[in-house]
């Protein structure tokens, strides 16, 4: 199988820190989704495995982010992200509304019911070559990040990359709500962190 | 380990369900008259037609009947296909969708060369079921749909497919994993 590849670890130390600015400039915030360049794929690496692609949905279902890294996955054009994050969004509405079998009662100490929790859609998606996680925020913007099927902890990856969207994109003056995703910052921080996953492997 | 499965649903290369199970008890229905109040609707024109208020009533309890069954199966359906193809335009067109997981239930997938598709509804702590619907097409689809003479070459609407011996083999087989 070909996971049992092992990547040269020192290629991935080059390349970081390339990006400028610290702040995200107002002029780039129109909101066309035509997404800049890829940073990470100036990288000459063969083959990353670890975290492949981490794309953004906001509330309607329209793509705000798309990043990839490494070519685990098929390169597809801009309409084609566009087209799976509605696609995503449609069918994860789906599978709230598809409940089969009730829940059991949670009794809490106190004898009385609680509430059970409310449907979630669709966490986590398998397929052959690679896995999906989504992370629903409670504002209804979804964060879907494509591992490999063997990659561990994609947990507390989610929650580090939703700190960094917290941290510096929400908190961007600059940045309007449900607006493309267009900050320098978070673009470098997410990049570091990733390549630090990947190399952690 | 036991594994509590949900519903099983078929479905044949012209995307129709052409065969669907259910293992969970369904909830009681809330104790009423609705089939009485449906025959009186039925021929509701008579003398003893209903006051515009009473007729109301009458509709509430209706409202939310609906082909359950048949909905889900469109909708699972709808969902299994997208994903199908998001994971082929991802991966790669050798790459196939396995599973997808929610809080409350977790679907597996299985498609044949043929494009039957099969899935499967668990509880969502189950392992991979794939080796399971693997086995149910080819011990019981095919030897009991496949090589049955007398079941039509397509299942339209089912036919074919609910023969006793699929159904029973099928339920013995969930059962078992139960």
């Amino acid at each position: 199988m070909y996971y049992a590849q092992v990547r040269p670890q020192s290629v991935l130390e080059t390349g970081c820190g390339e990006t400028s600015d610290a702040h995200c400039p107002a002029q780039q915030l129109n909101s066309s989704i035509q997404l800049e360049a890829d940073i990470s794929t100036q990288n000459p690496v063969e083959q990353i495995l670890g975290i492949l692609a981490l794309i953004v949905i906001n509330k309607a279902g329209g793509l705000i982010y798309n990043r990839t890294f490494g070519d685990g996955l098929n390169q597809l054009n801009t309409n084609d992200y566009l087209v799976l994050a509605g696609t995503f969004h449609g069918v994860h509405a789906i599978t709230t509304r598809l409940n089969p079998g009730h829940q059991p009662q949670q009794i809490t100490a106190g004898g009385i019911p609680s509430r059970p929790d409310p449907p979630s859609g669709l966490e986590v998606m398998e397929s052959e070559n690679f896995r999906l996680q989504c992370f629903n925020t409670l504002t209804g913007t979804k964060f879907l990040l494509f591992t490999d099927t063997l990659q561990a902890n994609v947990d507390v990856a989610m929650r580090k990359i939703y700190d960094l969207y917290a941290d510096f994109v929400t908190k961007n003056p600059f940045y309007q709500l449900e607006m493309p995703i267009r900050c320098d910052t978070f673009d470098r921080k997410l990049n570091s962190y990733i390549r630090e996953v990947n190399n952690a492997r | 380990m036991p594994v509590q499965v949900y519903s099983l649903y078929i479905f044949d290369r012209h995307t129709e369900c052409i065969y669907s199970k259910q293992w969970f008890e369904t909830p009681a229905p809330a104790p009423s008259a609705l089939p009485h109040d449906q025959h009186q609707q039925a021929n509701g024109n008579g003398p003893a037609m209903a006051t515009a208020g009473e007729q109301q009533q009458q509709q509430q309890p209706n409202k939310p009947r609906r082909n359950k069954g048949a909905d889900d199966a469109k909708l699972i359906f709808g969902t299994v296909f997208s994903l199908r193809n998001m994971v082929r335009k991802l991966g790669g067109d050798d790459d196939a969708f396995i599973s997808f997981r929610t809080s409350q239930y977790k679907l597996h997938y299985y498609e044949t060369p043929t494009n039957l598709r099969f899935a499967l509804l668990t509880e969502p702590g189950a392992l991979s079921m794939r080796n399971v619907l693997h086995q149910i097409y080819i011990n019981l689809w095919v030897e009991y749909v496949v090589k049955n003479p007398l079941s039509p070459v397509e299942h339209k609407g089912g036919e074919g497919v609910r023969n006793e011996m699929f159904e029973l083999g099928l339920d013995k087989f969930i059962r078992g994993l139960m």
